[in-house]
Order: C-alpha cells, then structure tokens, then sequence
C-alpha cells in the first residue's frame, strides 16, 4: 500500500543525508511556531513561576530571594488555603463525577430514543455553550431564595427551599447544577461512543440471558470505558482550574459593589481564586507563585494518569 | 425483558434492526417504554431550555417586578434592551468581544495547522516528545503561568490591551493543534502519496490536497476556538481589567448588576446579549459543532 | 516579645529596601517628580483622572469641578474614567499603564500603596508647595498616609449614621431615633413585620453584616473598638469591645433567624439603586454613609426619614456622637507620565476650598479640610439630615480602619471571620478572634 512513500522511505536516486537534512528542514518549518509557543509561553514563564515563588515578588518593585517564606505560609499562615483546598477538592471529588454519571444518563436516554433523537441532542448540548459568566450570572438570579422561581417551584411542591449561592452549605450543590446544566459536551461525546457499540454485543449478550445490568455492566461500559475515563481526566483538569463560575457567583450572590471573594462563608472560594487574589488583589505575587507550583503538581499528576490509562491520545500510531 | 440497550438510532438502523421482529411479541410494553423514555426526555428538555426561557422573562419585567417571585412579566418592557445600551458601554463590550474571537480564531487556525500536519504526517525524532508537549500544554491550567506571563506583556507595554489574549494563538493553540492532528490521522496517506508523485511539495500538499479535505474539522476547530475567546473571562480580567474600553462581554457582565446599580431585569437582558450570539452561531453550524466535539472524546 | 520586635525590625529594614529600590525604579518610570513640576512649564498636556464614583449625578458633579481646575490651569486637560475600582487600578500600575492620577474608597489600600511604592510619596511636592497639613484632622491624615510616606491626600470624606424611616417609627409608636445599642435592637424587633409564611416583610433594622453598609467597620466605633494596636499588630482579640459588639450583633440576628436575614438581604434592591430598600420603605432602620442624603433626593424615593450618630454601646455614652470616618483617597500612582500636571490636580481638588465645598455638596460627602468645613458656602450644613455626619467627622472620638502593610487583609480575614460567626460556625467567640489576630500578622510578615 505505502510503496510510494516520498516522505519516510528515502529514495534511491537522492543522496540519504540530504534528504534526511531536508526532511528536518521542512519538520522544523512547519513546527517553528509552536517551538517559539512552547518556549515563550511554557517553559519560559514555568521555569519563572518556580523562581518566583521563592521571592517576595509583588509585581512592581525588584523581587528579592526569601527562600522557602511563601511555602511555610502556605502550610502554616494563610487562613483561607484550607477553605480553598478543600473546596476545590470538594469540587473534583463529587462535582465531575456528577456531571460524568448526569451526562452518561442523558446519553443513555438519548441514545434510546426513537423519535426526535437529534433535535432532544441539540437542546440538551445547547447550554454547553452558554459563555460560564452568562450562565452563572442567570443561576444566581434564578436560584435567589427571595425572587427566585427555584425556591418558589419547590415550595409549591411544599418544599422549604435552600439559600443556595447564599448558604455555605448550598453554593457548592449549587455550582455543581450549573455544571449538570452545562454539561452538553460530555453528553454528546458519550453519545458518540454508545451510538459506536456494535449491536451484535448486544444481541449475544441477549441471547446468553443477561438483564439490562449485565448488558450495561459487560457489553457497554467496558467498550465506552476509554472514552469515559478521557472525558473524567480532562474533567478533573477543569476542576482544578474552576474559577470564572465560583468568583461569579460569589460576586452576584454577595451582591455588594465590593469583591467578597468566596462568599459565603469561603464556601466558593477555589484554589485558583485564592492564587489570583495574592497575585492580583494583594502584592503578594510571590505567594501566588507558590500556589501555582502546587497546582502544577497536581495537575501534571492527573495528567500522567490520563496519558497512562487513557488510549485516546494514539501516542504511539504512526502514520499509514 | 425483551428491551434491547442496541443504541440503534431512529436515524439509521431501524429498519434494518434485528429487533423489529421482537417488536410483535411484547408490543404494549414497548410502547409504554417508548412513552417512558420520551417523558423523561422532554422533562430533560424543560430543565435544559427552562433557565434561557426564563432569563428571557426576567429580561422584559420592570425594576420592581424582577424583585418579586413572578414569572410572568405583567407589562412587557421592552425598552430594557434599549436601557442596558445607555446603561453600561455594552456595545463596547460587544464590539471588543467580537474583536478578540475573531482574531483568536484566525490565529488560531492559521497557527496550528502546520503544527498538527507536522505532528500527525511527519516522521522525524522526538515525534512522540512533541505530542507530549501538546498535550501537557492543553493540561496546564493557565493559572499557574500567569503572573510571569504578566510581568512579561507588561515588560512589552501591552497590558490592557487584547494583544496578550490573541497574540499566544499565533504560535499555536494546543488544543486545536490536538483536535487537528486526530483528524489528519484519519486521512488515508495514499492521497498524500498521490500528491506527493505529482511533484507537490508538502507545503503544497497541506494545502491543495490535505486542506480541502479537512473542512469539518477547521470548522469545528474555529467555533471552538471562537467559542472559548467568545467565552472567556479569565483571559480578559487579568489583562484587559484595568482598561473599560477593551472590555469584553464576559467581563463586563460580571460585575454588571452591582457596579451600574441595576436590577435583575437589565442584568438579564445583558445575559440574553451575551448568549445570543452564541447560540445564533450554533443553530448554523450544528453539525459540524457536534462532528466537533465528538473528535475530541473518540479516538480519532 | 522581642520576637515581634525583631519582626518589626526586618519591617522597618525591608521597607528601607523597597524605597532605595523604588527610587531608583521612579526615575526610569519617567516620574522624577520635581523634574517637570517647573510652575513656569505651561506646555499644554493632557492627563488621565480614575475616579470611583459612578452614578450620573457625582459623574457629572466631578466633571464640574474638573472644569473648574482646567479654567485655573487651562494648559491642563483632564480625562476623568468614572467607575474605576482598587483591582482596576492596581493591575494598570503593575501593567505600567497607570493614569497619572487616582482615587479610591478604600482606604484601607492605602498602606499597601505606600509600602510597595505603588504610589508615589507626595511629601516632596507638599513641601515644596508649602501645603499645610495641619487643617485635615489627625484620623484623617492617619488613613491616607502610612509608615511615614504620604502617598495620598484625603478627597472628600465619608461619616457614618443611623437612617430611619419616619413614618414607620410613628407607625410603631417611637418618637425619636436610639441612642443605645439595646435601644436599637428594641426598636429593631418593634419595626419589624413578618408575612404570612414566616419571612420579613420590613426589616426594623438588617444585622447580618455584609448588607449594605452593614459591616464591623462601621460599628465598632460605638464600641470604642481599634483594629491594630499602636505598633501595627492585630487587635481584635486584644480588644473586649470587638467580642462585645459581635454579641450584640448575634443577639439581634437570632432573634430574627439567620436564614430568614440572608433571604430578606437576597431580595433587597441593590444599594445603589433606586430599588434601594430603605428607600422602599423595606428597611426601618440601616446605618449608612452621608451620601445617602444625596441619593434620596436624587431617586426621588418616597419617604420621610431623618438621621442621627449611630448608637452607642450601652455604658458607653461618652462615645455617642462619635463613628466611623473613612473616604476617598486620590493619590498619583508610580508610572504617571505627567507627574507636575498631577500633583496640581490633586493639590486643587484635595485643598482648594471652593472645589471641596463644590463637590462635598454637589455629592454631599464631607468635605476634608477645617477651611471647606466652615466656610459659608458650604450648603450641606444648614441640611438637618447632613448636620449629624458633620458631626462625626468632627467627634475627636470618631475612630477609621488604619492604613496597615498588608494591604487591609486584616479587614478580609476579619469579613470572613464574621461569615461564619454570624451564620453560627464559630463556639467560641474569643478563641477566634484571637485566632483571627494570628492570621492577621502572619498576613502582615508576607509583605515584607
């Protein structure tokens, strides 16, 4: 089939150093932007971040060596690390598996329908593009204890609605709907790989007498397993980096003209929120540099689990 | 049970199902569970488009009325879309908005194409360390890069403008570079070949043949890429914060209702504005948008 | 503890380093001050004004008197930027795209500004001018300036007191507005109605802080209570009077239900709106800065109402009368490009009598000198419902939330602090607030 191949197999007629020399010419040119992306906007301001996070940084004037001061206040000063620790890890912990298991239902549902399949697809992708701000701003609205129709929907059903973004107990739960609300991407990706199981699974698993369980159980789950696993990764990701919906929130539920970063009580304040409060609301860029070294970590650690377990990414496929 | 889990959509298989014969036997249950299954769709359906009905009736009540637990507008005010204009610079933020995902999404596409081409066609040493380095850069939250990154653009002057946002996708965006390069896995090489006997060099077969050949795909790649700047609010607050006349939408309707004093009417007419477009956008490009995302989650 | 004295040390000696270093980092900004400061130089030049205020009428009242300062210097243009935030003005400095002058409400920045030179020392061209200081009161000058760097100059003040809606007081048969804290919180409970499901239909009086202008900042002072001790060290686990009006506050708030208040706050019309809720007739009672005389009349709101001194602490009478001064502070922020030009400005609209009554009362805030207090041409103080906020600011006991080096985190693990204590998350009271005295130094080392 690929007898013809100019590109890898070199050819008789040319010498073989110049054309391997010309071969990594044309790789370099075609990869020179993303050599210059990947050193001016990763390694660079990575190998910057570790530095910083040792200096008293602020931003505006000289930074000055404090040796590991950022760390031990981060471990043993920092009243609000905890709070954000916490609740970023509240968020990885139960808000991507909800929105994983929610946007697997949705599929399976979709996948069963006989009529109107694709336009049901569409509406429930929709919010999915619904710009975080945008959404998060209407959330607060509609889930105002006082104005809301939430609160008041529950209580025609005779249910003492919560406080929601107004309670520490609630803003999270709260924050994990607008996630379910938005969480189309997911869907339509599982979507996908449902449509993708081969029925004659199916049917032999029928014909062996398994229920609805065992199907689900040894027929679907393991052949949609990698892309399950892809999408729960990348999730996780995200949740390290969940920002713009909680520092809306906050701001929107609060409702006072001045930040109230976490409101209430700390509950929506995240890891991200808290490095660009030092960093940006405060002078203390050195500290944030700390941070984002631990968020780093954490981030590179899911990473590798993803590279690991995950076939997706086709790594090791090489051109046909 | 005589349900089947075969995902056959209404769209393809049916009449070549193997279960329509099983349809005969336990045809009532059938259709019970037909009813069933679209009931809880199209509760799904209400609680999904719920939200966007109802920030659109907010969006028409007056001061008062948007304070109370009301639903239904009692006098339709549809000056507000008017008022939110005068309000705040809303038009500015449009303007700008449009402005950044535009620039975003031509840099983008102009950028990673090559790269991903490179990536997925080339046979060269360190191939793998490369994708490598893609894919971790499409994992690193932007926050741990950001305060160098900062006192980078403000070293070149270019703070408080939306340089730092569209001038990093010129090198590059790792996420599309990914999504490309899954795509061009797909392409046979025998067409490549083809090109290549005729004399086309590779940049000529990248654009004559490989190209045309992978619309779908750059069109997805372009709304994703339009969609994230249309979306984005951690780009714009750290770097256009300081400037009200760069401002995006996402920014400026952060902290809409409380720094212009307004109720939840015009803060959700401002909401309306925000989503429109984008949705707009969506109904035209359905197809390729979904092909889009699902390229992302399957292998490619 | 000669721990905290080292500590202070490696302060004084840190900040030393700073300003070497930003000495010499002003000169390359282009912001030698006195160099182009040259009172002959009327080269015209434009310069850039952030200001915080944004409703259309202080807009337009700033405008006015910026029109007066460009008459004065008429080779001096003014863009003022309205609606500008700390955040804001922060990021342009560190951007280097600062405007040449700033302000903000929030004084308690202050110290981080002076400490890590994000604006400049004004002490040279104050000197240089001859501007006698000695007419701002002593609170004052203690807030806009810090660890010896005037950085900023006070622009206008704001005092604190009790609205209350009149008609609802004859309403609830009270003839006169409370003097005590227990006073208030009677009245309070005797104002306030319930609808039919249990939730507040008019508040007497709104305890949950974070409400408005409901904040510890602002009550405090009618407990005598001081935020840092004289050295710069938290104190509010030092001071019984934090712990005391904490209680009176969690008092009152239980006896409506905290999660009725949150509810009840979550419906309120935002504050600087029309759909304010006093001004609807919602709230009996709030305590709030002066400007809300000017906002009244300005919505047209629809009530009857008259102010007083925010009560005092029962037995502590003598503090009746006294309050909380805070205000804005406008400052040139390192990496102005027309530093002459932007000292003027300041200068004019900091000290020049006529701009400081113009604009106190166009936007009815206090004026910040003792020549604006008392020159005739201030309008605000022949208004009854302004005279109690001129005489706060003018009680030798009114008190403020002093500048301190780590840029008001004090104030932020405090606000946080007291989520929690009011919504019941803290058993006991005196082991956190000590707690939140550890915190707040530790906030305070890291910014040396």
């Amino acid at each position: 089939m690929a007898t013809h191949q100019i590109v890898q197999l070199p050819l008789v007629t040319a010498p073989l150093k110049a054309r391997m020399r010309r071969n990594r010419l044309r790789v370099l040119l075609f990869l020179a932007p993303g050599l210059v992306g990947f050193t001016v906007f990763l390694i660079y301001p990575l190998v910057m971040t570790v530095w910083l996070s040792f200096t008293n940084s602020n931003m505006i004037s000289q930074a000055q060596f404090v040796g590991l001061r950022n760390y031990r206040y981060l471990l043993d000063g920092d009243p609000l690390i905890w709070h954000a620790v916490r609740n970023t890890a509240w968020l990885v912990v139960i808000m991507v598996p909800a929105q994983v298991l929610f946007a697997l239902g949705v599929a399976m549902v979709t996948a069963r329908l006989k009529a109107g399949a694709s336009l049901f697809r569409t509406l429930f992708y929709l919010p999915a593009l619904a710009p975080p701000v945008a959404a998060t701003v209407a959330f607060v609205c509609m889930f105002n204890p006082n104005s809301g129709p939430v609160n008041r929907i529950l209580g025609l059903l005779g249910i003492h609605g919560p406080l929601w973004f107004n309670s520490p107990d609630w803003s999270k739960p709260a924050l994990t709907l607008l996630a379910l609300w938005g969480s189309g991407t997911m869907m339509v990706i599982f979507l996908a790989a449902l449509l993708e199981v081969p029925a004659e699974l199916y049917e032999a698993a029928e014909l062996d007498g398994a229920g609805p369980w065992h199907r689900f159980r040894y027929v679907t789950l393991p052949t949609i397993s990698p892309v399950v696993l892809f999408a729960t990764v990348t999730g996780v990701i995200a949740g390290l980096q969940y920002f713009t919906q909680a520092m809306v929130a906050s701001q929107v539920a609060n409702g006072n003209i001045q930040p109230a970063p976490g409101y209430p009580d700390g509950s929506t304040l995240t890891f991200p929120q808290q490095l660009y409060i030092a960093g940006f609301n405060q002078f203390h860029a050195g500290y944030a540099c700390a941070l984002a070294v631990v968020l780093f970590v954490v981030a590179m650690a899911f990473t590798v689990v993803l590279l690991r377990r995950a076939s997706g990414f086709d790594i090791e496929e090489s051109p046909r | 049970m005589t349900t089947t889990y075969a995902p056959a959509p209404a769209r393809q298989t049916r009449a070549a199902s193997p279960h329509r014969a099983a349809r005969g036997r336990a045809g009532r249950r059938r259709t019970l569970i037909w009813i069933a299954e679209h009931a809880i769709a199209v509760g799904l359906a209400c609680a999904f488009i719920g939200p966007i009905v109802f920030i659109f009736l907010t969006s028409v009540m007056t001061d008062g009325q948007s304070l109370t637990t009301s639903l239904w507008p009692h006098h339709w005010q549809w000056s507000n879309y008017r008022t939110v204009f005068s309000t705040a610079p809303v038009g500015t933020w449009l303007l700008n908005t449009v402005i950044y995902a535009v620039a975003a999404t031509a840099t983008t596409l102009l950028s990673s194409v090559p790269i991903a081409y490179a990536l997925a066609r080339f046979r060269f040493k360190g191939r793998n360390t490369a994708f490598l380095c893609v894919i971790t850069m499409m994992m690193l939250p932007p926050q741990v890069l950001v305060i160098p990154m900062y006192l980078m653009w403000a070293r070149l002057h270019l703070t408080g403008t939306i340089w730092p946002l569209v001038l990093p996708s010129l090198f590059g965006d790792a996420f599309s570079v990914f999504l490309l390069r899954q795509f061009l896995l797909t392409v046979p090489e025998d067409y490549l070949n083809a090109a290549r006997i005729d004399g086309c060099g590779e940049l000529r077969v990248l654009t004559r043949v490989v190209l045309p050949m992978m619309r779908p795909a750059l069109v997805a790649v372009g709304l994703f890429a339009f969609f994230n700047a249309w979306n984005d609010y951690y780009g714009p607050l750290i770097y256009t914060g300081e400037t009200p006349a760069h401002w995006t939408l996402a920014l400026g309707l952060a902290t809409f209702k409380t720094s212009h004093a307004v109720q939840w009417n015009l803060t959700m007419a401002a909401t309306l504005i925000a989503m429109a477009p984008v949705i707009i956008v969506f109904f035209f490009a359905q197809k390729a948008f979904i092909e889009g995302v699902t390229l992302t989650g399957v292998k490619g | 503890m000669s721990d905290s004295r080292t500590a202070r040390r490696t302060v004084a000696a840190s900040l030393f380093a700073v300003t070497a270093l930003l000495a010499a980092a002003c000169t390359t900004g282009g912001a030698a001050s006195k160099a182009d400061t040259g009172a002959d130089d009327t080269t015209p030049v434009t310069i850039t004004f952030w200001h915080g205020l944004s409703s259309p009428h202080e807009i337009a009242s700033v405008d006015a008197v910026l029109a007066k300062f460009h008459k004065k210097y008429p080779y001096i243009t003014v863009k003022a930027v309205a609606a500008q935030t700390d955040d804001k003005v922060n990021q342009a400095i560190r951007g280097g795209t600062a405007p040449d002058v700033a302000s903000s409400f929030n004084a308690a920045n202050v110290g981080g500004w002076c400490s890590s030179g994000a604006f400049q020392d004004l002490t040279p061209d104050i000197k240089a001018d001859h501007v006698d200081l000695s007419q701002i009161p002593k609170a004052v000058q203690s807030y806009t300036a810090f660890d010896g760097k005037r950085c900023t100059m006070p622009w206008l003040a704001d005092t604190f007191g009790l609205y209350y809606n009149k008609k609802l007081f004859a309403k609830a048969g009270i003839t006169s507005p409370p003097k005590t804290m227990s006073e208030l919180a009677a009245d309070a409970k005797k104002l306030t109605t319930f609808n039919a499901d249990g939730s507040i239909k008019t508040a007497g009086f709104m305890p949950y802080l974070g409400a408005y202008e409901m904040l510890t900042e602002h009550l405090v002072p009618s407990w005598g209570g001081k935020w840092l001790t004289s050295d710069g060290q938290s104190n509010v686990g030092g001071d019984p009077a934090f712990a005391q009006a904490l209680t009176w506050q969690k008092n009152l708030v239980d006896w409506f239900g905290a999660k009725k208040l949150v509810t009840f706050k979550a419906g309120m019309g935002d504050e600087f709106s029309a759909q304010n809720a006093f001004e609807t007739g919602k709230l009996a009672m709030m305590v709030d800065g002066e400007w809300r005389n000017a906002f009244i009349k300005n919505d047209k709101a629809d009530i009857e109402y008259g102010t007083a001194a925010v009560p005092a602490a029962d037995g502590k009478s003598q503090l009746y009368g006294a309050g909380y001064v805070g205000g804005n502070v406008i400052g040139m922020p390192r990496g102005a490009k027309h530093p002459g030009a932007a000292w003027k400005l300041i200068k004019f609209l900091t000290t020049d009598t006529g701009a400081l009554t113009t604009l106190a009362d166009a936007i009815g805030n206090v004026p910040t000198t003792t020549a604006a207090l008392d020159s005739p041409s201030l309008g605000l103080s022949k208004d009854p419902n302004f005279a109690p906020f001129l005489e706060v600011y003018k009680n030798p006991l009114t008190t403020t939330t002093p500048a301190s080096g780590d840029g008001g985190a004090y104030l932020t693990n405090f606000g946080h602090f007291v989520e929690k204590w009011q919504s019941g998350g803290v058993p006991d009271l005196t082991a956190g607030l000590t707690a939140v005295d550890k915190q707040n130094n530790a906030a305070l080392k890291l910014g040396q």
